[in-house]
């Protein structure tokens, strides 16, 4: 009872912050981008006014459309997107749902906001949104084997390192920070795999290089093109909480770090202060990934075509994430 | 030099664009003008014009005389004839002939300033007023009479 | 089910990756493009008629202005070329030069544009806003030098309205220094940037034969290696006077591929080659009259009394411009008026350019010939009982055609 009650009130609150946290991420994003344009950019909360105008308009059906999957699509993304951060630890907060495996969970959990825009893509019936939402799939497909060599070659090397604690569990990334576990040559691997996990988080979030679902002078926004009002303002914050997951998972097995163990040596606070502080630093690397992997490539790089896109995560990141792979297995079996 | 680089240069520089009349959108344009008209808010002031600008036409009315020429090579059809009312003639006189005019719908205006070359009386003008937006395309602001 | 995979996409009327309405019907099978079907006269503005019916010659040189909003010197140009040579008039010497450097100034203009329209289709928008940036120090130029940001109303039949004086030409001189130290940057950007070749080398290929075939005109016909200018090939203005020679992209890099590189590669050449162009035309600037006919009133009975027919022909940003004028003694308007805008020629490129390439290609593809549809639409056909538009088969054409030139003759 307890635990229902606690997950209950651990997902609203996430959900809330999640939500602000986002938006407020995305604001940034939208000023560097725009200072690393030459221009001033939007102010920070403009953001949060376009939710606000998205709310008040109306909520168009087209009438091709297949009503209940294209209503349903913006809130499964939304939805999945939140179910996500509950198994992730945010700062020395430990993880609401969290258990052993939960990393598969987060997995295929990831899957789940891009399979919504596919079908929502699909059911609205236009031929932009089908290019959109075929692209969206290619995309999907692109991406998903770099990360889970990234996911499993970590897991493997945790088992062979500590037989008998779950390997593929957020705390034990935590407990055992990745990069202490290898000599400078398995530190290599592991920075590669860092390259790639942001390359990844550029291509969930579908943003330019990577960003052909929506593409917005070729096919108008593809998956996105007929949805508006209250519905496109659900995307909207799901593209917003995105970044914070994303951030979030990289934070959870490439920097599991907190400020609490190091300071606490030299300043006394309150036990629940070190909880803020941690939740703040834990803010700052979600803002600093996201000015790396989202705000500074899509500002410095043009759009790529699909066969490119392809080409880049099944030949150039998958070698390089071989070369990563052999170089960490000789590392933790010591051949090295 | 690849875009790469030039970002994190940029990030730095002062932006280019020009802040003219504020930094961001005001939320209520109207609003901010009256603000500005009562001096409680600042107004970024726009680039001024170069010399020759062709901006609003100015009409001096008491040397115009009428002949039309200006509405002739008007490519708009912004110039409109009129006559005024003659005054009442003093006693004993003969009564004056009307008066010709012209009257210039700005809001028509393509700021060509043909008819300021063709104007044998040098009545008409180009000056460098460019603000002339306004939501009523027939307000008598921008109808030079 | 059928078995059909292709489907149909409408890019148009409406669509971001146009900036003017027209429409391509692509029949697509997946992401390669199978099918090209152009659909034009989506924005007939009758301007041809107005000149023929309502304005008189002077009143139609500001409308010729604006039958293009970027390309806005060389249709007046164009106009007033035809209707001098009509009526007979000749153009003193410090107005060719004045013209020739409006007109250079605008090709600038035009082309810095293009490279951000260009950058903004493949979702390049950072350098969409650098290359905007470095264009305002030459809009600011036109305006210092004609009074106007955009539209110059600096023609004028028989001459030019405004002089270069000692300090407009130091203006366009600070400017033109301002273009040579910063044309290497944007040189670089355009032809260095990984991502930018990615997405245009081998994209979009125009063959040299299918350019010549399809009369292609201006920077796609240089493109593709065939060296066609105006102002090379039939000189107007001061062009014979300075040394001038169409660009091809064998000059930058020794080969001619005809892709969308290409073309970027021949106006970047261009901005260069217009710097050069107008310093060596404010140098050599002889000094003199800048108009024939400097009262309107004389000028205008003059045209009223004229009877002949000319064309003029100007190399326009986007290539070659023509326009046929006639004029009837007695008649104010133009008897009769054509305008052939260069996108008239550059849109039927598109269908060899496009078809096998992909749907991402469309937008960079359709922006590489830097299109301009309300210059290119000169009719739409609408049956009036039925209310709607329709196509003219080739018959009715053919004898439509014959009716005018019919009309035409009547008249020598």
């Amino acid at each position: 009872m307890i635990n229902l009650i606690y997950g209950i009130a651990g997902t609203f609150v996430l959900g809330v912050f999640a939500i602000l946290f986002g938006l407020s991420v995305k604001g940034i994003d939208r000023k560097i981008s725009a200072r690393m344009q030459w221009r001033i950019g939007p102010p920070l909360r403009q953001p949060f006014r376009d939710v606000r105008k998205l709310l008040l308009k109306d909520n168009v059906l087209p009438d091709n459309a297949v009503p209940w999957i294209y209503n349903a699509a913006p809130i499964i993304c939304l939805a999945s997107l939140i179910t996500i951060l509950l198994f992730i630890p945010i700062g020395s907060i430990p993880a609401v749902l969290g258990s052993s495996g939960d990393i598969i969970v987060v997995l295929y959990l990831l899957i789940v906001p891009s399979i919504a825009i596919i079908v929502g893509g699909f059911s609205s019936g236009s031929p932009f949104a089908s290019v959109g939402a075929q692209r969206e799939m290619v995309l999907l497909i692109s991406y998903e084997l770099p990360l889970s060599m990234i996911i499993f070659t970590f897991a493997w090397a945790y088992s062979v390192l500590y037989p008998g604690i779950p390997a593929l569990s957020f705390s034990t990334f935590e407990k055992y920070p990745i990069w202490n576990q290898f000599s400078p040559i398995g530190m290599f691997g592991v920075g590669i795999f860092l390259i790639i996990a942001l390359l990844v988080t550029t291509a969930e979030m579908a943003k330019i290089p990577f960003d052909i679902p929506e593409a917005e002078t070729e096919i108008a926004e593809g998956v996105f093109v007929e949805y508006s009002g209250r519905n496109f303002a659900l995307f909207y914050l799901a593209d917003a909480v995105k970044i914070v997951v994303l951030s979030a998972i990289i934070i959870a097995i490439f920097f599991p770090y907190n400020l609490s163990p190091w300071l606490s040596a030299y300043i006394t606070l309150p036990h629940w202060l070190w909880y803020v502080v941690d939740v703040l630093f834990f803010m700052l690397k979600v803002v600093v990934l996201s000015i790396i992997a989202v705000t500074f490539l899509r500002t410095a790089l043009a759009r790529l075509k699909v066969d490119q896109i392809v080409r880049i995560y099944w030949f150039h990141l998958f070698i390089a994430g071989v070369a990563a792979m052999i170089l960490i297995a000789l590392d933790t079996m010591g051949v090295l | 030099m690849s875009m790469l680089t030039e970002v994190w240069k940029l990030m730095l520089k002062r932006p280019f664009t020009n802040r003219f009349p504020a930094k961001y959108a005001p939320k209520n344009v109207h609003g901010f003008i009256r603000r500005v008209q009562a001096g409680k808010a600042k107004l970024v002031p726009p680039i001024p014009p170069p010399p020759d600008f062709r901006g609003r036409i100015t009409y001096e009315v008491d040397k115009c005389i009428g002949c039309g020429l200006c509405i002739r090579v008007c490519p708009t059809k912004a110039i409109e004839f009129r006559v005024l009312p003659s005054e009442k003639p003093a006693e004993g006189e003969k009564p004056k002939p009307p008066k010709k005019k012209v009257k210039i719908y700005i809001s028509r205006c393509c700021f060509c300033s043909q008819c300021v070359d063709i104007c044998p009386k040098d009545c008409l003008h180009m000056s460098d007023e460019f603000l002339l937006a306004n939501e009523n395309k027939l307000a008598e602001e921008l109808i030079e009479k | 089910m059928n078995d059909d995979p292709t489907f149909i996409i409408p890019v148009g009327p409406v669509h971001p990756a146009l900036k003017e309405p027209i429409q391509l019907v692509l029949t697509v099978d997946g992401e390669r493009i199978v099918g090209v079907d152009v659909k034009c006269s989506q924005v007939h503005r009758g301007i041809e008629w107005l000149g023929m019916n309502r304005n008189n010659p002077i009143q139609s040189i500001y409308l010729s202005e604006r039958v293009c909003g970027i390309c806005n010197v060389c249709h007046p140009y164009c106009m007033v070329m035809a209707v001098e040579e009509a009526a007979g008039i000749e153009v003193p010497e410090r107005a060719d030069y004045i013209r020739t450097i409006v007109a250079e100034l605008e090709r600038i203009h035009s082309h810095l544009l293009w490279a951000g329209v260009a950058a903004h289709e493949i979702g390049f928008d950072t350098v969409f806003h650098y290359t905007w940036a470095l264009r305002e120090e030459i809009m600011d130029t036109i305006e210092y030098v004609t009074g106007n940001r955009v539209t110059k109303a600096i023609m004028m039949i028989g001459g030019v309205r405004r002089d270069i004086t000692t300090e407009r030409a130091e203006r366009i001189k600070k400017a033109t220094a301002y273009y040579l130290e910063n044309f290497q940057k944007i040189a670089d950007i355009f032809l260095h940037d990984k991502s930018i070749k990615m997405r245009t080398r081998n994209v979009g290929i125009l063959t040299k034969e299918d350019a010549l075939k399809l009369c292609a005109v201006g920077p796609v016909a240089r493109a593709s290696g065939v060296p066609k200018d105006v102002r090379q090939d039939a000189p107007y203005g001061a062009y014979a006077e300075l040394d001038m020679k169409a660009i091809t992209p064998d000059m930058y890099n020794g080969e001619i591929v005809g892709d969308v590189y290409d073309r970027i590669i021949v106006r970047l050449l261009e901005v260069k080659q217009s710097v050069e162009l107008i310093n060596a035309a404010l140098d050599n600037m002889p000094s003199g009259e800048i108009v024939a006919e400097k009262n309107l009133v004389k000028l205008l009975a003059m045209l009223k009394r004229a009877d002949g027919e000319g064309i003029g022909r100007v190399e326009a940003p986007r290539g070659e411009d023509i326009h046929y004028v006639r004029l009837e003694k007695g008649k104010e308007p133009f008897m009769s008026w054509k305008i052939r805008a260069p996108t008239y020629n550059n849109v039927l490129p598109w269908i060899p350019m496009l078809l096998g390439g992909e749907i991402a290609d469309v937008p960079i593809v359709a922006a590489s010939t830097d299109p301009c549809m309300s210059c290119l639409n000169r009719v739409t056909v609408v049956d009036e009982s039925r209310n709607r538009e329709f196509a003219l088969t080739k018959e009715m054409m053919h004898e439509m055609s014959i009716r005018k030139t019919r009309r035409l003759m009547r008249n020598d």
